[in-house]
């Protein structure tokens, strides 16, 4: 038992990042349909900083850059050139699918694809916190990354509420006009937003390759970007009940991976199948009062008062 | 504390203010009176800066105020309470409070600002929870978190634009208070209405504008309705066109207890009831925002009423939709062509055929008919003397009268038994206009019936072989055009006339 | 004045302008890109070309890549139209080819074109219940169809890998997937002695009633209308309700149709992952082609061409295949941003 749990929270910290980085592009009004392409732009781009620098925080510093990088592609199409928010999401994760396996073959492999081994983030216990008897193994004796995105969910929590830019964050992805009215840019707050969401998803990938397996294969996100989607809608669209969600779909997965094991009546695709059927019950019974961000995957126009 | 003097702006030929001169003096309520189109919304664009004069000088407590951003105005201490408010309803009181106010610093302190919002409502009888949620509040509520929001900034002088226009009676008095607790407090505030009544309630002056100029001044306690009433549409009636004059024939539209709510569910239409015969034009006048809107989409089948029918030549139309109602021979040219006329990018003769796509001539079997959709669209194009390239060229690069002709050959094409026109000549110069007017004529003189919905009083006027006045959602009364009394007029259109002891039962109530 | 048919002519090149350069650029940045993994571009590009129209059997593998591509990029070019947005693609296809899987397992004493008809019309059937079923969330519910169709997406494409592993699986073959479907319902060969099968007339023919519907039908019309006006499309009496439900139960039939074709003439079982990559793509391809579905044809080809040369240019100038995807995801990114900048003068 202690070991499933465990296995959840470190199948889940992935989900976590992703998942509050996609919490502040939505939250802006920016459907963050591309979180795939950015969480495997900034696995890739951790693995191979830290293999090539030897340096895991050279690492994972890339695999923010990464992230951002994408996101920023996204975020200025969408907001400068009023490209339609969905479908550019799902094209920078076609970009980033190809663009990540192609540089590993193109420039580590000479054209073939190149093994890389980095040895992963080791656990980091707690002292004395890891020996108490089921948090020990379960919360305090994980890598460090996982205990980051416990802190990133209250900082962002934090941001969100407390602050004001988060405040007008907010704003934008409710009513544009009024943030607008109240001195804001909704055009900028709305990139910045992407951008900084890209660079949550970026470290979400890191996970993934720094932390997990220590080696980067191609798509190796595998979806987990469109579950981070899911898990934003069952959280509503907030970072402690995302963060919920992202435990329960890691318990779902691993439970699907055990399935075999525990005999259980239920196949496993049934078990995978479950985040996005609860996801779709959520916003069916919700309906049209969803607590969705009411002007997400609106374009904004600026009205500039005559001059 | 503020002296406007000489505002003058021009909208290309539209002179929207002619040299005005304002002055309102401290602790004052002012009135700004006129209706549609007689300049008071730029005039407080102008002193708000959303829009730049051509000339003229604002002085404000004694500073001058040029070139200014609203920013710059909110911080010289003037407020705007505007007719659409700019608040986020999924959040609190508080955070809208806060949202664009500097002073609330980097790390909110939602608790501090609550306190403040506390004692400014106990202070002004604002009635505000800070936490709750600005979408659950009525409309009223919502606008006195607008007003707090102003106060808070330090707003001395507070425009409200039609600040009643959303509000229930209880309402209406509760806003009422709230401004002579400002002006005691020793703040300004400029109201803008139509609404005789609630002026002369609250304001201590009052400034009637007609045509972009003044047309008179007054303080509150010197004058009555009748007087403002006059102010306020006095023109002279310009000569009719000449028309045939014949008994009107059987009626053809039939309106029977509307009842209809805007898309908020705030009830708009309070029960209206009225016929037009067979070549008979009925002018619906008002200041907007009184119904007139809702009562032309429920008669044209794009919204559904809560309560009522309508009939066409006999037949019950109210539940038959668009489609149904073009059938029973109803035209309706919309007011706004740009978006709901015409569909801008498609071509001048998908615009005469796109309300028609599903029967002859413009289908044949499952093929539309784009031959015959041609020859339409060339003999209407002749016919109506529309200026287009040809029948492929875009409808929307066709100037706004040659607009409107192709939404008229439209509708009239048919001959109908019904028209509803809603503002048909907005935006048009005299040509288009006088051709819109003649082409309503020609309907009337065949035996159609129109209801012909203007805010332009002039207009109406013309038209008309009876104008009703639309008011709260209801009709304030009906007059024969040769028996107008121009001051009866004012006044229905300033709710004067129809304030009767059960006004409550007129005034707009969310219908739920 | 020209006649009307020219400058119709006119409007039509124009609009084809922005997915040409869009594809221009793309390559041109992609170049860079190898150029930096220290290979010769015009050279990865020639043999590009080579491997897709080298060889008839090479053109042929490519056209069939193309035909699901195109069918359900008709699709969803005209869902677009109608502003209506469905990326469930993939998991409506896949469920055509399970339901085609279905059909042609249990009608086995059926001859062949009575056989490979049902199959096909099962998959139609399923696509389109799946993308209904969205269309219905959306409609009854106010979810989102963006939402719906993906969510529903994901789902779909784990039914059809659950399926494999019970009841349609073939156990003991070591990989999720079916028993090999009987031959008469595979789909018949255009040319013999190649790969090419008859889909790709199939694709040929919903390109083109795709274009005639929506171009000189009413329901094209109406389409048109609810895409370019909403207010004008009321006005008109159009019900956006139900041109929603058509438009999505249309497109997901051909999604659907589009599987069943690459189960009964590519794989000739239902093999777990076919649907990979088809869904998202056509997007891609339905907005290259302008949303309109003549375009979508040579926008479909050229992708279906992109994959089929990728493995020769791999194979000959040692560029790796995901350059392709690059090349596409950077496509559509530049589609999206000049059709986002010229939004207010397309044809309608």
């Amino acid at each position: 038992m202690t070991e499933f749990l465990a296995a959840t929270i470190r199948i889940a910290t992935p989900l976590v990042f992703t998942a509050l980085g996609g919490i502040l592009s939505e939250r802006a009004g920016v459907f963050a349909v591309g979180l795939e392409g950015m969480m495997l732009a900034g696995a890739f781009a951790g693995v191979i900083t830290a293999f090539l620098s030897g340096s895991m925080l050279a690492g994972i510093a890339a695999s923010v850059l990464g992230g951002a990088a994408m996101a920023a592609l996204a975020a200025v199409a969408t907001t400068r050139f009023r490209a339609e928010q969905m479908v550019t999401g799902l094209a920078v994760n076609i970009l980033a699918v190809g663009l990540t396996s192609f540089l590993l073959r193109g420039l580590l492999g000479h054209g073939e694809a190149p093994t890389i081994r980095v040895s992963p983030l080791a656990a980091m216990p707690v002292p004395g916190l890891a020996s108490l008897p089921v948090l020990g193994p379960v919360l305090f004796s994980q890598p460090v990354l996982t205990y980051v995105a416990l802190a990133a969910a209250v900082a962002i929590y934090v941001f969100l509420v407390r602050t004001r830019p988060g405040l007008t964050l907010r704003a934008v992805g409710e009513n544009p006009a009024a943030a607008f009215a109240g001195g804001a840019d909704p055009l900028r707050v709305r990139m910045l937003a992407v951008t900084c969401g890209g660079a949550l998803a970026g470290v979400g990938g890191a996970v993934l390759s720094l932390q997990q397996v220590g080696t980067f294969t191609d798509a190796m996100t595998n979806g987990r970007g469109y579950l981070a989607l899911a898990a934003i809608i069952v959280g509503r669209w907030m970072p402690f009940g995302t963060l919920l969600a992202c435990l329960l779909f890691g318990a779902a997965d691993a439970l699907q991976l055990r399935v075999q094991g525990l005999r259980l009546p239920v196949s496993s695709y049934v078990i995978q199948m479950t985040p996005y059927v609860v996801s779709l019950a959520m916003l069916a019974g919700f309906g049209r009062t969803a607590q969705l961000p009411a002007a997400i995957g609106t374009a904004f126009a600026r009205d500039r008062p005559s001059s | 504390m503020l002296r406007m003097l000489g505002i003058t702006k021009s909208y290309g030929s539209v002179r929207a203010n002619r040299g005005i001169d304002l002055v309102v003096p401290p602790r004052t309520i002012l009135g700004l009176l006129g209706e549609n189109g007689s300049g008071k919304t730029t005039l407080m664009n102008v002193l708000f800066g959303l829009v730049r004069p051509d000339a003229g000088t604002i002085t404000f407590k004694e500073r001058p105020l040029a070139d200014h951003t609203p920013r710059e105005a909110l911080a010289a201490g003037i407020g705007m309470i505007h007719q659409h408010f700019m608040l986020v309803p999924a959040m609190t009181v508080t955070e809208n409070v806060m949202l664009g106010w500097d002073a609330a610093g980097r790390w909110l302190r939602p608790a501090a600002v609550a306190e403040h919002i506390r004692t400014a409502s106990h202070r002004y009888g604002l009635d505000l929870e800070p936490d709750a949620r600005v979408g659950a509040l009525p409309l009223g509520g919502q606008q006195r978190v607008e007003i707090v929001k102003a106060i808070l900034r330090g707003a001395e002088l507070l425009i409200l634009d039609e600040p009643t226009s959303n509000l229930s009676p209880p309402e209406v008095s509760g806003l009422l208070d709230v401004l002579r607790r400002l002006r005691d407090e020793g703040r300004s505030v400029i109201f803008i209405s139509h609404k005789l009544g609630e002026v002369l309630a609250v304001c201590d002056e009052v400034v009637v504008l007609r045509d972009g100029a003044v047309a008179g001044r007054a303080r509150a306690a010197d004058t009555d309705r009748a007087k403002l009433a006059r102010m306020m549409v006095d023109r002279d009636v310009s000569a009719p066109i000449a028309r045939e004059e014949g008994a009107a024939g059987a009626e053809r539209l039939v309106v029977a207890d509307l009842v209809a709510s805007d898309a908020t569910g705030v009830e708009r239409l309070g029960g209206v009831s009225f016929s037009v015969r067979s070549g008979e034009v009925l002018a619906v006048a008002g200041v907007d925002g009184n119904g007139q809107a809702e009562l032309v989409d429920v008669i044209a089948g794009l919204r559904r009423p809560t309560r009522g029918h309508v009939f066409v030549d006999g037949a019950d139309v109210t539940a038959r939709g668009v489609t149904g109602r073009r059938q029973a021979g109803l035209a309706h040219i919309p007011a706004d062509r740009h978006t709901t006329g015409l569909v801008g990018d498609m071509t001048v003769s998908e615009n005469l055929a796109f309300r028609d796509c599903d029967g002859p001539p413009f289908r044949r079997g499952p093929w539309l008919d784009f031959g015959a959709m041609r020859v339409a669209a060339t003999e209407r194009i002749a016919r109506f003397g529309i200026r287009a390239g040809g029948p492929d060229v875009a409808a929307r690069t066709l100037s706004g009268g040659n607009q409107q002709k192709l939404v008229l050959a439209r509708e009239l094409t048919r001959r109908p038994g019904v028209l509803v026109a809603a503002q048909p000549t907005r935006g048009l110069d005299p040509g288009a206009t006088r051709f819109v007017i003649d082409e309503v004529l020609a309907v009337r003189a065949s035996g159609g019936a129109v209801l012909y919905v203007s805010t332009e009083l002039e207009e109406a006027l013309v038209v008309a072989d009876r104008i009703a006045v639309m008011y709260r959602g209801r009709f304030a009364g009906v007059m024969r055009r040769d028996a107008v009394d121009i001051t009866r007029l004012g006044l229905m259109m300033a709710g004067a006339l129809s304030e009767s002891p059960d006004a409550a039962a007129l005034y707009g109530r969310k219908a739920r | 004045m020209p006649p009307a048919s020219q400058r119709v002519d006119l409007a039509a090149v124009r609009a084809l302008a922005p997915p040409l350069l869009a594809v221009l650029l793309a390559f041109g940045v992609t170049g860079i890109l190898i150029v930096a993994a220290g290979k010769n571009p015009l050279l990865a590009y020639w043999s590009l070309a080579h491997g897709a129209f080298g060889s008839w059997d090479r053109i042929a593998v490519g056209l069939n890549r193309a035909t699901p591509y195109a069918l359900t990029g008709v699709g969803i070019a005209l869902c677009f139209r109608a502003r209506v947005i469905n990326i469930g693609g993939e998991g409506q296809l896949a469920l055509g080819g399970l339901a085609a899987t279905w059909v042609a397992l249990h009608m086995v004493p059926a001859p062949r074109p009575i056989a490979t008809l049902c199959a096909l019309g099962g998959g139609v059937l399923a696509g389109a219940a799946w993308a209904g079923l969205a269309a219905g969330i959306r409609l009854k519910r106010g979810v989102h169809e963006v939402l719906a169709t993906l969510l529903l997406n994901f789902v779909g494409l784990l039914i059809v890998s659950e399926v494999l592993q019970g009841d349609l699986g073939e156990p003991g073959s070591g990989f999720p997937q079916s028993p090999l479907l009987p031959a008469a319902s595979w789909l018949g060969r255009l040319v013999r002695g190649t790969d090419l099968h008859v889909g790709v007339l199939i694709a040929l023919a919903a390109v083109a009633v795709g274009h005639v519907a929506l171009w000189r039908t009413p329901f094209g019309f109406r389409l048109r209308i609810l895409g370019a006006s909403a207010p004008a499309a009321a006005y008109a009496g159009i019900s956006p309700a139900r041109a929603l439900m058509s438009v999505m139960l249309l497109s997901g039939g051909l999604a659907g149709l589009a599987g069943a074709i690459e189960v009964l003439g590519v794989h000739y079982r239902l093999i777990d992952g076919f649907a990979h990559g088809f869904g998202f793509n056509a997007v891609a391809i339905a907005l290259l082609g302008g949303l309109n579905p003549l375009a979508v044809l040579p926008a479909g080809l050229f992708f279906g061409f992109l994959e089929t040369g990728a493995v020769a240019m791999q194979r000959a100038v040692g560029v790796p295949t995901p350059l392709v995807a690059v090349i596409q995801g950077l496509t559509m990114v530049f589609v999206l941003s000049a059709m986002g900048l010229t939004a207010g003068r397309r044809r309608v």
